[in-house]
């Protein structure tokens, strides 16, 4: 029998701000014009939604949007607090909540000033999720992700010869990507050489292999699929979703396996819910805040095999035009880092075929990653269902 | 004017991780063993996960153990380690079972392998706080 929860609910509406390296605006303001976007995308009013997921911590309360899109009767406010998991993870809470009849529309936003606001190691201290890491971990000097998940990638070359020139092409592919994307921050291309002379960060990671430090919004609308078929774009269901939290969940250091974390158990529940597996899928966008993240992700979604992902996202597979294109929009590597939900706006373009220069040719179902919080991860697996 | 110098990030310890940093500050490496089933956890915390035992006790554990990965710091996100960037930390499993995070002093990063063998250091840092570190044994 069918998952209770499958193809229940839609993506109805997608938006988005400018993707900049300096910005005027709060984190709040980036959420309400991004929402705004959403709102209007869908064909709907502000005073719909009667559901909000806000990114926490990112500078907006359910208050806010109650009091700045004169919501008349917000039905559910919640936040869910994994780190870049949160994006995707929200999706399965705005389901459930618009399965059952709860909620009509709930919308889920992030609004960010990572450039022009408090920096990444200042940003965390914000998260209870951190307090060990701040116990443990600061004291000798691991301060970031990119510090704390240099290990285990360090591990992974070292177990199974992943290879700089691995990680160089997820930046070189995502930024070509980006350029067709046009709404980013990174705009120029970018080549094996660049990547590789650029400065460390903490090794293995060098700079091209970081996330952007950006400011942006960007915002979705989770509907019932059946009010969602009525509205204004072509219907793009959830087939499935789920969210996984691994073993030693605040602690990377502790947990058994380094490479093995929340994503690994989110995979299968949310390919049964949605009926489909791996090979179905036509585009995927993976939470890139590292490139080895990305090869990651695939061993774990079962892409490939634990070990493989390196060889595999070679030769051109993950281009637009290749089997398996991947973050087509420029990610969080170069399009702008607003927590992945600029990964979930592409994807739904893609299924409505609106992604323009960088459209997957007869994109049908698509895939979507969270990955964050020292291993938390999240899975949607979205139809084009018009 | 000058700025004044950044200051060491410091632990807090809570009431579960005290006798943890009490250890640490008399040169020994005390791991929380459940007084229940006697498995070792790492960090401390109230609850022991495999039996739910609520009773615990430290012990001091060897400080041996193999390198199970590591990372170089050049990037240092915080202006203390400024100076002494690139360091490198080293992800230890440890002779007793857990897991312990320092920096591994005196190897030079070329030489670095998994599975080889360093030991725990003991660093004052404050009349209340040590921190650890690893050299190879």
């Amino acid at each position: 029998m069918a998952h209770a929860l499958r193809e229940k609910a839609a993506i109805s509406g997608v938006g988005e701000t400018a993707y900049t390296r300096g910005t005027p605006k709060s984190g709040l303001a980036l959420q309400l014009e991004a929402s705004l976007a959403a709102i209007a995308d869908a064909g709907l009013d502000p005073r719909d939604i009667d559901g909000v997921v806000p990114y926490f911590p990112g500078g907006g309360i359910a208050e806010d949007f109650v009091a700045n899109l004169g919501l008349p009767d917000l039905k559910l406010s919640v936040f869910v607090p994994m780190g870049g998991a949160t994006c995707v993870a929200a999706i399965q809470t705005a389901a459930m909540a618009v399965a059952t009849g709860v909620c009509k529309h709930v919308l889920i936003s992030v609004g960010r000033t990572g450039y022009s606001g408090a920096r990444v190691s200042t940003r965390l201290q914000q998260f209870p999720q951190f307090a060990l890491a701040a116990e443990f971990e600061a004291p000798i000097g691991m301060f970031a992700p990119a510090q704390l998940y240099a290990q285990g990638a360090r591990r992974h070359m070292q177990l199974y010869g992943t290879t700089a020139r691995h990680f160089a092409e997820i930046a070189v592919v995502t930024r070509e990507h980006a350029i067709l994307n046009g709404n980013v921050v990174m705009n120029k291309p970018l080549g094996v050489e660049e990547h590789h002379a650029s400065r460390m960060i903490s090794d293995p990671f060098r700079l091209f292999d970081c996330s952007l430090e950006s400011d942006g919004g960007a915002a979705i609308i989770v509907s019932a699929a059946d009010r969602a078929r009525d509205l204004k774009k072509p219907l793009v269901t959830i087939m499935g979703v789920a969210e996984g939290h691994p073993e030693s969940p605040a602690s990377i250091a502790q947990r058994p396996d380094l490479l093995e974390f929340g994503l690994a158990k989110a995979a299968p529940r949310a390919y049964d819910m949605a009926g489909v597996g791996p090979k179905d899928i036509d585009v995927a966008e993976i939470y890139d805040c590292f490139t080895f993240t990305v090869i990651n992700q695939l061993e774990m979604l079962g892409f490939c095999k634990k070990g493989e992902g390196g060889p595999f996202i070679m030769d051109g597979r993950i281009r637009v035009g290749g089997e398996l294109p991947i973050n087509t929009h420029g990610g969080l590597l170069s399009q702008g880092h607003v927590v992945g939900l600029n990964h979930v706006v592409e994807l739904t373009r893609q299924l409505r075929r609106e992604a323009g220069k960088a459209q997957v040719k007869d994109a049908e179902v698509g895939l979507v990653t969270g990955y964050g919080d020292m291993g938390d991860g999240s899975v949607a697996i979205l139809r084009r269902a018009a | 004017m000058n700025a004044p110098a950044p200051e060491r990030p410091l632990p807090t310890p809570t009431r579960e991780s005290q006798p943890f940093w009490d250890g640490m500050r008399e040169g020994r490496f005390m791991v929380q063993h459940c007084a229940g089933c006697g498995k070792a956890r790492h960090y401390p915390r109230p609850v022991c996960p495999h039996c739910f035992s609520m009773e615990s006790t430290f012990k001091e554990m060897p400080t041996g153990g193999v390198i199970h990965t590591w990372t170089v710091c050049h990037h240092p996100f915080n202006f203390f380690f400024k100076a002494s960037a690139p360091y490198v930390v080293a992800l230890v499993d440890m002779d007793g079972g857990v897991r312990v995070n320092a920096p591994l002093r005196g190897v030079t990063e070329a030489d670095i392998k998994i599975g080889q063998r360093v030991k725990l250091g003991f660093e004052p840092v404050t009349k209340e706080i040590t921190l650890p570190f690893f050299v190879a044994d």
